[in-house]
């Protein structure tokens, strides 16, 4: 099959891949570098940015606390957006279509409106999430949300309703059929969801500069802040790190896919 | 008392009407089948016995046990879809299981249960096949085997063979209404294909547009229908319309090619009606290629002929109308030409004057 790509196809995608990859490239050899200021090519290697990152206060703060913020919000995006996938799936109600748009809006726009609508919110109604975690909270909950939707509607696309209709008539309650039945059929879809709605909130950026406080700094503001001020390479080596555990958990979803699929595959 | 009941049930979304008012009555052991066109309320009547859909009114009684307002896990009833809906995350085994262990039947009875039905659909050694490793026609009977092992009141067949390929359908046919007469389970089975309701049915009700428009055996419903609609969905029929005239003997005359030709009068068909619409099967028209035979007084001319194989098709014009006949093809017959000259008839019990 691969000796029918054409030559052509095959460098565009090479370029592609170069085009995408080429910025992380450089962050990453920027992290190694071995000169006082962030730049490039490298002067040579070295750990020291590295080991300013590690030992660094407020990075380590913010990397545990972008870490702990992401995770808060895969938990609540995950169930909020099944539930609104199986809802937008199962329901016969008529204003379904605007629903699902309106649900899914965040994907489309721009992080600044969303970060800065939530902020006039908080600050004109006085509830008291002004620059508060809670408010962070929920503002990267809104943004992840979708991510969830879509790939949970997506394998419930795919899903025949009659299985969960065959579990009820063979005696199962609706709590049960859905335990037994719909939800292993859709959890593939449920756990991609999950890693996005993680990894679309540790990487937040817009949204966070909004509503996030000083002491409260997701680990892309406080990149942003310590660059405004010195150009240090100490933001590239937070920046491998971070690119680390995105890729940890796409390969992650990858595995969990790929062994579902082995699961389902092993007796052909 | 019959042992499923339906009375005055209905389903409307909104304004709209899938079923309108519905009475029937189903035998214990009887196979049941609601017949008609897609979007004739049979696939909603079934599910309303399911308990998937809420009637908008009336009453079901299954077993002496109103059901009209349990959820479907509670009404004890089997039922096999048209994708057969095996649970594609569990093997043969766990998916004849499921209904037992909804049941907290024990593991030791559980595994007698599922090998003795495994056995029964001829499925012995498949515990460990998935979904995906099955064909067409194992995963129906797979489906079947996880509905029978519970033992239902009754069993729902909704539209079974056709996803099937026409071979297999044919062979399944036999096989399900096989099934059925083995375990005496009261069937109702819901199709759009006339073919399979013959084969299969004790009684089959022919609806349409949310409306039963006849309840009888399959030989009643083919061979006296009670509307148009009915003999013409059911089989191949010619539905011509002719002027009466006079009444003889319970039959009624209907004047063709200048001749009186005797039909009965549908049920339903109302006295004193000037002109009447005539139903015919195909196979019923008597020909005879000479004139003066008192079976065959109607001259007509052939149009077409076909060659169908174990039948022969002819067109046959007569004044303005187009009738069609089949005659078997056996070694002795003639070959016709289009234009030759043909004479035909009927037995008055054949011709059914319907009263639309």
């Amino acid at each position: 099959m691969e000796r029918d790509i054409p030559i052509f196809l095959k460098i565009a995608a090479v370029l592609g891949f170069v085009y995408l990859l080429a910025p992380i490239f450089v962050v990453v050899l920027a992290g190694f570098n071995s000169s006082d200021f962030l730049s490039f090519p490298p002067d040579g290697f070295s750990l020291r940015w590295i080991k300013k990152f590690l030992s660094s206060d407020k990075y380590m703060t913010s990397f545990l606390f972008s870490f702990r913020l992401a995770f808060m919000t895969m938990v609540v995006a995950t169930v909020l957006g099944t539930i609104a996938a199986i809802f937008l799936s199962r329901s016969a109600f008529r204003g379904k279509g605007l629903l699902r748009t309106f649900f899914l809006s965040p994907l489309v726009l721009p992080g600044v409106v969303v970060g800065l609508s939530l902020y006039a919110f908080y600050l004109s109604t006085g509830i008291g999430l002004v620059r508060t975690v809670w408010g962070l909270w929920i503002g990267h909950i809104l943004y992840s949300t979708p991510y969830v939707i879509g790939t949970v509607g997506a394998a419930l696309a795919v899903y025949d309703v009659s299985v969960e209709e065959a579990a009820r008539s063979l005696g199962a309650s609706p709590w049960k059929a859905f335990w037994k039945v719909t939800f292993p059929n859709i959890s593939s879809g449920i756990q991609a969801g999950s890693i996005f709605a993680f990894i679309v909130s540790f990487g937040q950026f817009e949204v966070s500069l909004f509503l996030s406080a000083p002491n409260n700094e997701p680990l892309p503001i406080a990149m942003y802040n310590s660059l405004r001020y010195k150009f240090e390479p100490d933001a590239a080596a937070a920046g491998i790190f971070a690119i680390t555990l995105v890729i940890a958990s796409v390969l992650l979803t990858n595995r969990l896919v790929n062994l579902h699929k082995m699961a389902g595959g092993r007796l052909k | 008392m019959s042992y499923v009941t339906l009375s005055g049930v209905s389903k409307f979304y909104g304004d709209v009407p899938a079923v309108k008012i519905l009475d029937l009555e189903i035998q214990q052991g009887e196979f049941f089948s609601l017949l008609g066109p897609s979007g004739c309320g049979k696939s909603t009547t079934l599910r309303m016995l399911a308990g998937f859909v809420k009637p908008t009114s009336g009453d079901i009684i299954i077993n002496n046990r109103d059901m009209t307002h349990l959820p479907p896990e509670h009404r004890n009833i089997g039922i096999v879809f048209q994708n057969y809906a095996i649970f594609p995350h569990l093997n043969v085994f766990e998916n004849i299981a499921f209904g037992l262990r909804m049941r907290k039947t024990a593991n030791d009875a559980i595994k007698q249960k599922v090998e003795a039905v495994l056995e029964q659909v001829g499925l012995s050694g498949y515990e460990n096949r998935f979904q995906r490793e099955l064909s067409g026609g194992q995963q129906q009977r797979v489906a079947l085997a996880r509905v029978l092992v519970i033992r239902p009141e009754i069993l729902l067949l909704d539209e079974p063979l056709s996803a099937l390929d026409k071979k297999m359908r044919e062979e399944m046919k036999y096989w399900i209404k096989g099934i059925q007469q083995q375990t005496g389970i009261t069937t109702v089975y819901v199709t759009h294909d006339q073919g399979e309701a013959l084969t299969m049915s004790d009684r089959i009700a022919v609806m349409n547009e949310g409306a039963i428009l006849q309840i009888g055996s399959p030989s009643e419903i083919y061979e006296v229908p009670k509307s148009r609609f009915v003999g013409e969905f059911i089989g191949e029929s010619n539905t011509v319309t002719l002027p009466l005239g006079t009444e003889k003997d319970g039959y009624l005359g209907v004047r063709i090619g200048g001749v009186d030709l005797m039909a009965r009068r549908a049920p339903e068909t109302p006295e004193n009606l000037g002109t009447g619409t005539i139903l015919i099967r195909p196979e019923n028209m008597i020909l005879s290629d000479t004139a003066g035979q008192d079976a065959t007084p109607v001259k007509g001319r052939i149009r077409s002929e076909t060659y169908q194989g174990a039948l022969i098709r002819y067109e046959i014009e007569v004044d303005e109308a187009v009738l069609v006949a089949e005659v078997h093809n056996t070694p002795e017959l003639v070959t016709r030409q289009s234009g030759d000259d043909i004479w035909f008839g009927w037995h008055p019990d054949s011709g059914v004057i319907l009263p639309d």
